[in-house]
């Protein structure tokens, strides 16, 4: 379970976040829309603290995100993240970028030596099998298409074995049949190993397909929450403003074009 | 035939302003040209005045003394055991003080600078004064060429897998972060894969330096083919002279081929 609570994050005089506050059950799927530049991003990596939150708090399972190292890495270490990118090591093996999802729990020395508890080289390849990739685990990660790469990704978030996962728009740079791919491990996912998962998106087709709840943001506020049936026209409007048009299918087609063009 | 019109385009068209700047910078870089050939006194003249004196010279070392060749093969082989034992503890050094170096690992300013002055301080400073130092502290012979080529190759690798760690892609270094692996395990397992083929790199190029740097050690009698080189120098023997400089040629050829060969493949993989 992720919560946060009056979550607030200022760059200077910019304020990417005001006072935010939300809550994704574990098991859940909640997809963040909202245009570049709404603190989506920041509202993720405040979460895991990879970006320092201004004021606000954290509470991930329950337990207070703390500010000492040893506290930080522990609960980071309950949270998986996937980037847009991937972020993966691409002249590593792929198993080697999933048992990496695991380093916080291994002993430090013979992690550095590349020596594995059988038990994490199980639950890595588990986590591939669960993205369809067991049989490339040998393959080097920049062998792979991006598309797979990016369910590496999600694999690596899974063998943190983590209690929620961030994924920042984890879909942006792939094709429509690879990114549903994705969206779809990740829900499964979330479902059957009981995670929260927050998830940043920019099409709104795929936040109607897969989440389970939508929360809309605009200019570092959220302005929309609900079930993704109630994202119409209207509300659209009201997340993507400058997009005042009859019809939800007419402001999907128009956020794409934007997303394109941007 | 028809003409087709052409444009001259640099960039934006320049304003006049941009003209008088480009046209003062022009005459300080010319003045600063005439003013520095002047200071050197280079002379064509004087270089084809003296042409007959070169192929005097050149004329005393041919042919080459291919008998010498018998007398080099010792000296061949200490060059290169010098050249990889003065790469090996390069590392040996470099190592453990490159990631204070680097600009996205060093844990603050003021580690990253004083590193970096340690490192430009071995590299600033000639192999042949660090070999005199060693002579003077282990005697004459190779083992004060090794040290010599350590620190001051030192200072070089150093610089080089600073700089191979702050190219590195900081995605996979913030992924890591984000699962809460120590600062330790970013290391080994996102900084290093993505660092070491340039590091294996630089060593390869630090290991031909290194032949090209032994030539000169044996000026001081720190081991290596240049004391052969100098020997022959100053009893005027200039035909054994000319077959030192042959297997110097043969030798930094050789390694440059293979190097640059393994070094591509190492880069492409």
């Amino acid at each position: 379970m992720i919560e946060v609570i009056g979550l607030s994050k200022r760059y200077g005089r910019l304020s990417a976040l005001i006072d935010v506050s939300l809550r994704v059950n574990a098991g859940e799927m909640v997809v963040v829309l909202g245009p570049s530049g709404a603190g989506k991003s920041t509202l993720l990596r405040c979460i895991n603290h990879l970006t320092e939150p201004s004021k606000g708090e954290v509470r991930i399972g329950g337990e207070t995100v703390p500010r000492d190292r040893a506290g930080l890495r522990h609960v980071r270490s309950n949270i998986g993240m996937i980037f847009q990118d991937h972020n993966l090591v691409a002249r590593m093996s792929v198993l080697k970028n999933v048992l990496a999802g695991r380093l916080a729990r291994m002993p430090q020395m013979l992690s550095m030596l590349q020596i594995f508890r059988a038990d994490d080289v199980r639950v890595a390849l588990d986590c591939l099998k669960r993205v369809d990739l067991h049989e490339r685990a040998w393959s080097r990660a920049d062998r792979l298409s991006g598309g797979q790469q990016q369910r590496v990704g999600v694999a690596r978030a899974l063998a943190q074995e983590p209690r929620a996962i961030l994924a920042d728009e984890p879909v942006a740079s792939l094709d429509p049949k690879t990114a549903r791919i994705v969206l779809g491990d990740l829900k499964r996912a979330a479902r059957d190993l009981d995670i929260a998962v927050l998830c940043n998106l920019h099409q709104v087709g795929f936040a109607r397909e897969f989440a389970d709840r939508v929360i809309g943001m605009h200019a570092g506020r959220i302005v929309f929450e609900g079930s993704p049936q109630a994202l119409d026209a209207q509300t659209l409007a009201r997340i993507y403003p400058g997009l005042e048009d009859s019809t939800a299918a007419s402001a999907n087609e128009k956020i794409e074009n934007l997303r394109l063009a941007s | 035939m028809k003409h087709a019109r052409h444009s001259f385009i640099l960039g934006r068209p320049w304003q006049r302003r941009q003209w008088l700047q480009a046209s003062a910078a022009f005459t300080l870089v010319a003045t600063v040209l005439i003013w520095s050939a002047q200071d050197l006194q280079l002379s064509l003249r004087e270089l084809i005045k003296g042409l007959p004196w070169m192929s005097d010279f050149v004329s005393r070392m041919l042919p080459p003394n291919w008998d010498f060749l018998g007398r080099l093969v010792r000296p061949v082989i200490e060059t290169v055991h010098l050249a990889i034992w003065g790469a090996l503890f390069a590392i040996v050094l470099a190592l453990p003080l490159c990631f204070l170096a680097a600009r996205n690992l060093s844990p603050n300013p003021l580690v990253f600078h004083a590193v970096r002055q340690v490192f430009n301080a071995a590299r600033g400073i000639n192999e042949i004064i660090f070999a005199l130092i060693f002579v003077a502290a282990v005697g004459l012979g190779p083992f004060a060429g090794v040290l010599a080529l350590s620190v001051h190759g030192a200072g070089m690798l150093g610089k080089f897998f600073a700089e191979a760690i702050e190219e590195v892609d900081p995605g996979p270094v913030e992924a890591l972060r984000a699962t809460g692996a120590s600062a330790l395990q970013v290391i080994v397992f996102a900084v290093l894969p993505q660092a070491l083929p340039a590091w294996i790199a630089a060593t390869l190029y630090r290991i031909e330096v290194n032949l090209r740097a032994a030539t000169i050690l044996g000026m001081v009698g720190a081991g290596g083919i240049g004391f052969e080189l100098y020997s022959s120098l100053r009893l005027f023997q200039y035909e054994d002279t000319a077959m030192c400089v042959i297997v110097i040629l043969a030798m930094v050829m050789t390694a440059d081929y293979f190097s640059s060969r393994l070094r591509a493949r190492i880069l492409a993989r």
